[in-house]
This record gives C-alpha cells, sequence and structure tokens, in this order.
C-alpha cells in the first residue's frame, strides 16, 4: 500500500477560517453545496473568551471562537450526518496507520494540528497554536498531499513533517487527532440545523454563568484596556493591546475576530428562509464587524506611535470594546427568540 | 520567493494571501482573496520584535554565563517555562532549575536529548553553544 500512489479527487477550496472551511468542503465533496459561513453558523464557531491569568505568547489570552473541532461535530450533530472523530491516539503508529487506512478507502481526511513546524504555512504565523485543522486527501510514496483552507493552493507534506505536527506538543496538544464523514443522509435539515446552531450560540454568547465568557467577557476586557497602561507601563500595555488585534485579525480569522463570517452565515439564512429577524441582526452584525475593524485600525496607530497621553488613548480604546459588546448584545437579543 | 505584498517591503513574511471578508454600506459580504493591510503588519512586527529582541537578550546572557542555552533555546522557539515543561515532558521545577548553569551542567544525555528533541536541534549544539551559536 505504501508504494501506490492514493488520489482522491478533492477540489481545495480557500476560505477564512481553517475548521470551518474544511468542513465545508468536506461536505461539497460528498455532494452537498454548502458555503463556508454556513458552517461556521451552524457549528457554532462564534465565541469570545477573556482569560488574563492564562499568558499566550507573553500576553493575556483571549479567543474569538470555539473550542478546536467544535464546528466540525456540532455541525454534524445538528444535520445528522454521520461522522466520526477520533479524539486521541496511544502512539503515533496507530493514528498514521489509520490515516492511511481511510485514504485506502477514499476518504478525506480532517486532522487537528501544531502549527510552529508546519513547513509550508507563512513564517509570521508559525507560533504555538495547536488548533489548526486541514484535509488530508491524497498520498504519493512519502508525500500526503493535504488541504490547508488558509492557503490558497493545496500543499504537500513528508511522512515525518506530519507526524511532528499531528504531534505537536504544549496546551490543546492534538494527540493525532482526526476526523471524517462516513456518510451523508439524503435530505439534508438545514432548517433545523441552523436554529439549533442559533440556539447554542445565543446560549454561549450571552447566558453562560461565568463572567469572561460571551458579552459579559468582552466587557471585562473593555475595561481592563483602561487599566492597562497604568498598570503594566506603556510598552506592555501596547503589546498586550497587539494581542487583541492579532488575534481577531491574523490567524485566519476571516478578518474581525470571525464576526464578518457569522454576519454572512445570519444573512444567507436569512434569505434562504426568508426571515426578516434574521436578516436585520445579520445588517446588525456586519455594522458590529465594521466597528471591529476600526478599533484594529485606531489601535495598531496606537501600537505604532505611543502617545504621551497612553491613559486617554486606552480610555477611548476601552469604550470602544464596551460599545462593541453593547452592539453584539443586540444581535444575539434579536436572534434569541427567532422562530424560523 | 519574490515578496509582491506592498507593506512588506524586504521582510520574510507578508507573502501569502488570505481571504478576507468585508461588509459594504449596501449590505453584502463580500470575499477577497488579499495581502494583509497596514494594521495587521504593525501588530504583527510588534510581536515578532519581542520575540527576536528576547532571543537576543537571552543569547547576550548565556555568553555571559548567567544561563543555560536551554534559556536561550526556549525563548528561539518561543516558550515559557511552563510551555517548555509540556513539550519536554519535563516538571516545571526541573525546567526552571536546568536554567541555572550550575544545574545544566550537571544534566544527564537522557534529559538533555529531551530538550534537543524539543528544540528540535542536536545535542551538539546544546552542550557546545558558545561555538556553534554564538558566535
Amino acid at each position: 500500500m505504501d508504494s501506490k500512489s492514493l488520489m482522491i479527487n478533492y477540489t481545495h477550496r480557500q476560505a477564512g477560517h481553517c475548521e470551518s472551511g474544511a468542513t465545508s468542503n468536506l461536505y461539497n465533496f460528498y455532494g452537498y453545496k454548502m458555503s463556508e459561513p454556513m458552517a461556521f453558523g451552524i457549528g457554532t464557531g462564534i465565541y469570545f473568551s477573556y482569560l488574563p491569568f492564562i499568558k499566550l505568547m507573553f500576553a493575556p489570552m483571549m479567543s474569538f471562537r470555539n473550542l478546536p473541532n467544535t464546528v466540525f461535530r456540532r455541525s454534524a450533530k445538528y444535520l445528522g450526518v454521520d461522522a466520526t472523530v477520533i479524539k486521541k491516539f496511544s502512539n503515533v503508529k496507530d493514528s498514521m496507520d489509520a490515516l492511511d487506512r481511510n485514504l485506502g478507502k477514499g476518504i478525506p481526511t480532517g486532522v487537528q494540528v501544531g502549527v510552529f513546524n508546519l513547513t509550508f504555512f507563512p513564517p509570521e504565523y508559525r507560533q504555538h497554536y495547536n488548533m489548526h485543522n486541514m484535509v488530508v486527501y491524497g498520498k504519493e510514496g512519502d508525500l500526503y498531499h493535504i488541504s490547508d483552507t488558509v492557503m490558497e493552493h493545496p500543499q504537500t507534506l513528508t511522512y515525518e513533517d506530519l507526524v511532528r505536527v499531528r504531534w505537536a506538543k504544549g496546551a490543546f496538544a492534538p494527540k493525532g487527532k482526526m476526523y471524517w464523514i462516513n456518510q451523508m443522509p439524503k435530505e439534508l435539515d438545514i432548517k433545523k440545523g441552523v436554529e439549533l446552531g442559533i440556539k447554542k450560540s445565543v446560549y454561549e454568547m450571552t447566558k453562560v454563568p461565568f463572567w469572561l465568557i460571551g458579552i459579559k467577557g468582552m466587557k471585562v476586557m473593555g475595561r481592563d484596556i483602561k487599566k492597562w497602561p497604568k498598570k503594566h507601563g506603556n510598552q506592555k500595555a501596547a503589546f498586550y493591546l497587539g494581542q487583541i488585534l492579532r488575534m481577531a485579525e491574523d490567524f485566519g480569522t476571516g478578518g474581525a475576530g470571525f464576526r464578518y463570517i457569522y454576519g454572512a452565515f445570519l444573512k444567507e439564512s436569512g434569505q434562504k428562509f426568508e426571515n426578516a429577524v434574521l436578516l436585520d441582526a445579520a445588517d446588525l452584525m456586519g455594522r458590529t464587524a465594521n466597528k471591529w475593524r476600526e478599533f484594529t485600525y485606531i489601535g495598531a496607530r496606537n501600537c505604532k506611535n505611543r502617545s504621551s497621553q497612553p491613559e486617554e488613548d486606552y480610555n477611548t480604546l476601552g469604550d470602544m470594546m464596551l460599545e462593541i459588546a453593547g452592539m453584539e448584545e443586540q444581535v444575539f437579543k434579536k436572534i434569541e427568540k427567532v422562530k424560523i | 520567493m519574490e515578496n509582491s505584498n506592498p507593506v512588506y517591503k524586504d521582510k520574510s513574511y507578508g507573502q501569502y494571501r488570505e481571504m478576507l471578508y468585508s461588509y459594504d454600506e449596501n449590505g453584502n459580504f463580500e470575499k477577497s482573496v488579499s495581502y494583509h493591510g497596514e494594521p495587521d503588519r504593525v501588530v504583527l512586527e510588534q510581536a515578532w520584535d519581542l520575540f527576536n529582541e528576547r532571543a537576543e537578550e537571552a543569547k547576550q546572557k548565556v555568553l555571559a554565563g548567567k544561563v543555560s542555552p536551554i534559556a536561550y533555546y526556549m525563548e528561539k522557539i518561543l516558550a515559557d517555562p511552563m510551555g517548555l515543561s509540556m513539550m519536554a515532558g519535563v516538571p516545571i521545577w526541573k525546567v526552571k532549575l536546568h536554567i541555572k548553569p550550575f544545574f545544566f551542567k550537571r544534566l544527564n544525555d537522557k534529559t538533555l536529548a529531551k530538550y534537543a528533541e524539543a528544540f528540535n536541534i542536536s545535542m551538539e549544539q546544546l552542550k557546545n553553544f558558545e561555538q556553534l551559536t554564538g558566535k
């Protein structure tokens, strides 16, 4: 089996976000046209958490997306798709053998990897981030063919390189996690999926009883931003601010920390089911996302030329964050009781 | 590779195009494949400047004999003692000790190999820091 070349006729499409892109590509492979925002929305990709007591790359940790593999797992569950997720393997050989077996059967398989040693990845993103997703769709001798939705074109990796990224160590270690679709039902009940997805997202963004998750977390962060220059000094405050912008804009978010993708999901489902409430919410989400981008512009200017009155600038930014939080809260209030 | 991104002149990064979404006044979500713009460059550079600065600082300290080579390579792979302890499979209190030259000199090959694997370098590089990396 090793010498044979196995290629699955899989179409690579670039997408904004690694996991929802991979999920939508997999659905497309099995003959169901699903756009990236749709997969992202049904899989409840949107999220916010702010964990200042954990330091990631020397700055407070925050996350704009759900835990890894949520999008694939939840979208499969809500749409009634028969999918398999293997959370972890006990050793390296098992994990690679299972992947080879799948490719032999003609199943494109998603894997979770760490990006630090990912050879084809843009060098500026090679930090310790173990929640990246890509799809393996072919093997030629020692070379694996990879569809990574962050990249414009399909890529290849050698066996050793693939082992190294699949077994990357550190926080959220992937441990060889892989997932694939076994079988699609005849008809996908998108309506039910959208309903369940929105319900779960509303819960996660507004109702989780913990003060650092969802809208509450954004408000805490907004208030914290104002304190940074006094507490940490100008230089460190600028770096912390940079962390928010990096997490929101870079690392394959599609811009504005996934808010654009979620807005596109609301709009697409609103048009599909002719629902005015969803269209209304989509417009507000789009404007919130534009506000995020404005925040990035002002914040980046602040990071570049540190002004003489940092506290005033950080006050403005903090207020802006609180305003954004308010706008997002309205979006989720709107779609909370929506009947499709 | 030729860097065709206008905002990243003379930089090794910024040569990949990504898909970005946007929202216009007519209420349409648009997708476009493009390079990152100026604000993203500022914050990315800020991060890499800090990482390189920290590594350079650690290098000087190693050459002065204040800390062990582990401290330099730890900065090089962008980790803190906690992260390194997870990556190398060595308890964090031991990692903190091994950063001190006194304890580093007494390390056995088995533990050194663990570190070398985490850093993705050879054991020789860890042992002969001054000859191989210092200059």
